[in-house]
């Protein structure tokens, strides 16, 4: 067994035997993750500063971009406005681009770890292991190392793409090291939350809400001291890592704050796993009730799923706020712009409206990617042998797999509904135009029939091809590419995504037989999945 | 009386590996049927194409009078069903899980979930994930063993438990059973299947290799005598002449042999005849049974003939 480190001659025990060998079956485990979040992050990375460089070739345009961006709404949800005075090209993909990719690269570490440190211990693989001459520290290693890889891979391949256009590769290497920096902390935090959570979901659940409050300090320090002159932005990684400036001051030294951070978190981990028992937290396992009052399918999936329920839902709706009052700064920008002004024939209406269509497209995905992870949940309740437990029962498999879909529906529904009412409040209040509530809840009524596609698909291939449900998160991954970066990419590429066939609101009129079309057809794929899962084998 | 189940020629492939290869079982409604067989002989298998998880390629399945697989929800109203390897909901207490699958079942009756509980000594206030796998398995023994069914169905129910509770479990058994209901019980623990089964069927690569009651298969088989006698050349002589002995062999003072059924009253006369110092006998156990099945894959596995 290649997990065995070799027993140690001298006796003493050593909290890091056979820290190589579970080392080398994390990376194994992880190989082809890494590669696809390498390649993608890489990948968009130089597409989107490609794009920046055509739709953005003068000065002018440039400037009434950093208008643009400068404004409360738009700052809080991008960076801390390095080098507005003058934009460059590079200062637009730090400040604009450098958050997209440390947020997903942090919640990327922050998995990693505690997928190699909790997961294999919740399920007993790391029992086994730790059997063998295998230290107590050399899983938190393992998971510490498994995503530092990934995450250099990811800066790794950044940096190779932003060589391949005219920025400066100084900058590129600083927004780069940034990026890497940050998630090296968040994987430290995810290491320390994996000490102190009782199972593997509260430790994922607790480092996630840490990279959300390191987001909401740098949102607030930014808005409140541009360049990270407030005391939040210090608080907070993605704060350390956007003041290195690229492109702009190319500083290095906020870095070493990073690194410092990451260290004693590091530590502090390591300090704590002699605390705890092996499978346990350090917060106590509390008793619960001898009695139940779950009695129905439906009772025991809410139970199962409000939580992931209730994030997805604030989420989209908290992005529908931040996009509603970021409105005004789009009337500003083009008001400011008579040679932009002309790009919009209907004025800064028009260029509202289109700015507004993309963002409802976003909130779209974001409810696609909850469908996504909501038959996700089903596939896992399936190969855990849960569902046989349920199906053993007078429980038909269309009631429990149509409880499922029916909520995962519902929620993006409900979610996308909330999403325009509050987008359109926070747009009527800053554009002081009370149609626009009407407006934007219209328009995210009419991705709704996109999102059941995404939630067709991966009914199908829970029924048809249950393995390969990774294609689930590829079409997810492939209508969320199109659906934000449609306008660079070549034409008929969009041609599976159900939001090519359905109306851009408000910016395009109304057009009722394509969201007929696409709700029919988001129909008939949860309809054939569900025949399709009602006539196979069960996993387990 | 009907069967309760009746399987006739199933067959069940997952890919190229044939898990059930013309499999016939049939158990009586309300007697406990003991199904043996090692890992990965098609006990699971079965079990879950009777719940209708898995469908059948080809045979006929009845259960209680139905199609397993057609009318599942129908028929889950009338059973119950332990798995060997019991995964519980992680947030769920025991508690919430036994009355959630009691009430989906229609309901259970609370005086007898609460005995079992007690006799089982299981803590319902732990959380689905803290348990250890003997107390995941009581859940279900209990969410199933206290639900008003007619039939249960146990996959190696009680791995996980320690002696005490398995002879709690044999108790709970009997219970059922004498209530009238059938049990269909797969095991690789042979003493507790020879201690509540009436019927066995012992499965081998997906067939039905043996079935019957025990005393029917004892019957078929030997009984093994050790026996020390005065003289031992003579025994030997004697007995080596007789039809339906076998594996003869002999120590200093002792002969050791197998005899058929039929050969018990010469070889007796044949002892007799040498002198008898001491003598064993018995017959053979459902391990035995079970071990001669499998002789062939012993002996490729090449454990000693003593030890058979």
């Amino acid at each position: 067994m290649t997990l065995a480190a070799p027993p140690r001659t001298g006796g003493t025990t050593n909290a890091l035997a056979g820290t190589r060998g579970l080392v080398r079956l994390a990376l194994r485990a992880d190989r082809f993750r890494v590669l696809v979040w390498a390649l993608a992050v890489g990948w968009l990375v130089t597409v989107s500063v490609q794009a920046f460089e055509g739709l953005y070739a003068t000065p002018e345009s440039r400037a009434a971009r950093a208008r643009l961006i400068s404004s409360p709404a738009a700052t809080a949800l991008g960076g801390p406005g390095f080098g507005l005075e003058d934009y460059t090209t590079g200062a637009m993909t730090a400040n604009e681009l450098g958050l997209c990719v440390m947020l997903p690269v942090a919640i990327m570490a922050a998995l990693a770890v505690t997928r190699h440190l909790r997961a294999p211990e919740e399920d007993g693989r790391l029992e086994l292991v730790r059997s063998q001459p295998v230290g107590r520290d050399a899983p938190v290693v393992a998971g510490l190392v498994a995503a530092a890889v990934a995450t250099f891979a990811v800066g790794a391949a950044t940096f190779a793409g932003l060589l391949t256009t005219s920025l400066d590769p100084r900058g590129s290497a600083v927004l780069c090291a940034a990026v890497v920096v940050q998630a090296l902390v968040f994987a430290a935090v995810s290491a320390i939350a994996s000490q102190v959570s009782g199972s593997a979901r509260g430790a994922s659940g607790l480092a996630l809400a840490a990279v959300g409050a390191a987001f909401v300090l740098r949102a607030v320090g930014d808005v409140r001291g541009p360049r990270s002159t407030s005391v939040w932005t210090w608080l907070s990684p993605f704060g350390w890592s956007q003041a290195t400036a690229p492109y702009v001051l190319d500083r290095w030294w906020p870095l070493l704050v990073g690194l410092a951070a990451a260290g004693l978190a590091t530590a502090g981990a390591f300090a704590l796993v002699g605390r705890r028992d092996h499978g346990s937290g350090l917060l106590p396992e509390r008793l619960g009730r001898a009695h139940g009052r779950l009695a129905s399918v439906t009772g025991l999936l809410w139970r199962r799923q409000r939580v992931p329920v209730a994030s997805w839902s604030l989420a989209i709706v908290l992005c529908a706020l931040l996009v509603g009052l970021l409105a005004d700064g789009v009337v500003e920008f083009v008001d400011d712009d008579p040679d932009l002004a002309r790009l919009f024939p209907a004025g800064a209406a028009g260029a509202v409206a289109s700015v507004l269509t993309l963002y409802v497209v976003f909130l779209a995905v974001l409810a696609a990617a909850y469908v996504g992870t909501a038959v996700g949940a089903a596939r896992s309740e399936e190969v855990s042998g849960r569902s046989a437990a349920l199906l053993a029962l007078p429980v038909s498999r269309t009631r429990w797999l149509g409880a499922q879909v029916g909520l995962a529906a519902l929620v993006a529904t409900a979610s996308l509904g909330v999403a325009g009412l509050v987008m359109g409040l926070a747009a009527a209040r800053t554009l002081d135009d009370p149609d626009q509530v009407a407006r934007l809840l219209g328009a995210a009524a009419v991705t709704v029939p996109g999102v059941l596609v995404v939630l067709g698909v991966a009914v199908v291939v829970l029924g048809w091809a249950p393995r390969a449900f990774g294609l689930v998160w590829a079409y997810v991954a492939y209508v969320g590419v199109w659906s934000m970066f449609g306008a660079i990419l070549p034409d008929g590429t969009g041609v599976a995504s159900p939001f090519t066939y359905l109306p851009g609101l408000p910016a395009e009129p109304m057009d009722w037989s394509g969201a007929i079309g696409v709700t029919a057809t988001a129909a008939v794929l949860v309809a054939f999945g569900l025949a399709g899962f009602r006539r196979r084998d069960l996993a387990a | 009386m009907t069967d309760a189940i009746a399987i006739d020629a199933l067959v069940k492939s997952f890919g190229r590996k044939r898990a059930l290869d013309g499999l016939d079982l049939h158990v009586a409604t309300g007697e406990v049927h003991g199904f043996l067989g090692p890992n990965g002989a098609g006990k699971s298998t079965t079990i879950r194409v009777l719940l209708g998880l898995l469908r059948p390629d080809s045979g006929s399945v009845r259960l209680l009078g139905g199609d397993p697989w057609g009318d599942a929800v129908a028929l889950h109203r009338r059973l119950a069903y332990v798995p060997g390897d019991v995964t519980l909901w992680p947030t769920l207490t025991g508690g919430e899980s036994i009355d959630l699958l009691g009430r989906l079942r229609g309901g259970l009756d609370p005086h007898r979930r609460d005995d079992l509980v007690e006799r089982f000594e299981l803590d319902t206030r732990v959380k689905g994930r803290a348990y250890s796998k003997g107390n995941r398995q009581k859940v279900a023994l209990v969410a199933a063993l206290a639900a008003d069914v007619e039939l249960l169905l146990m996959d190696e129910p009680t791995s996980g438990l320690d002696p005490l509770m398995e002879a709690l479990f044999q108790e709970v058994v009997r219970e059922a059973a004498a209530d009238g209901r059938t049990v269909l019980l797969s095991s690789h623990v042979l003493a507790q299947v020879e201690a509540l089964a009436g019927r066995v069927t012992i499965i081998r690569n997906g067939r039905a290799a043996a079935t019957g009651t025990l005393d029917d298969l004892r019957g078929l088989t030997r009984t093994s005598v050790t026996a020390s006698v005065h003289d031992l050349v003579g025994a030997q002589t004697a007995l080596g002449g007789l039809p339906g002995v076998h594996h003869l062999r002999h120590d200093d003072e002792r002969v050791t042999f197998e005899a058929e059924a039929t050969a018990l009253d010469a070889v007796l006369s044949a002892l007799a005849r040498a002198g008898v110092r001491s003598f064993v006998a018995h017959p053979p156990t459902l391990e035995d049974l079970f071990l001669r099945e499998y002789a062939d894959e012993l002996a490729a596995a090449r454990v000693p003939e003593d030890e058979r």
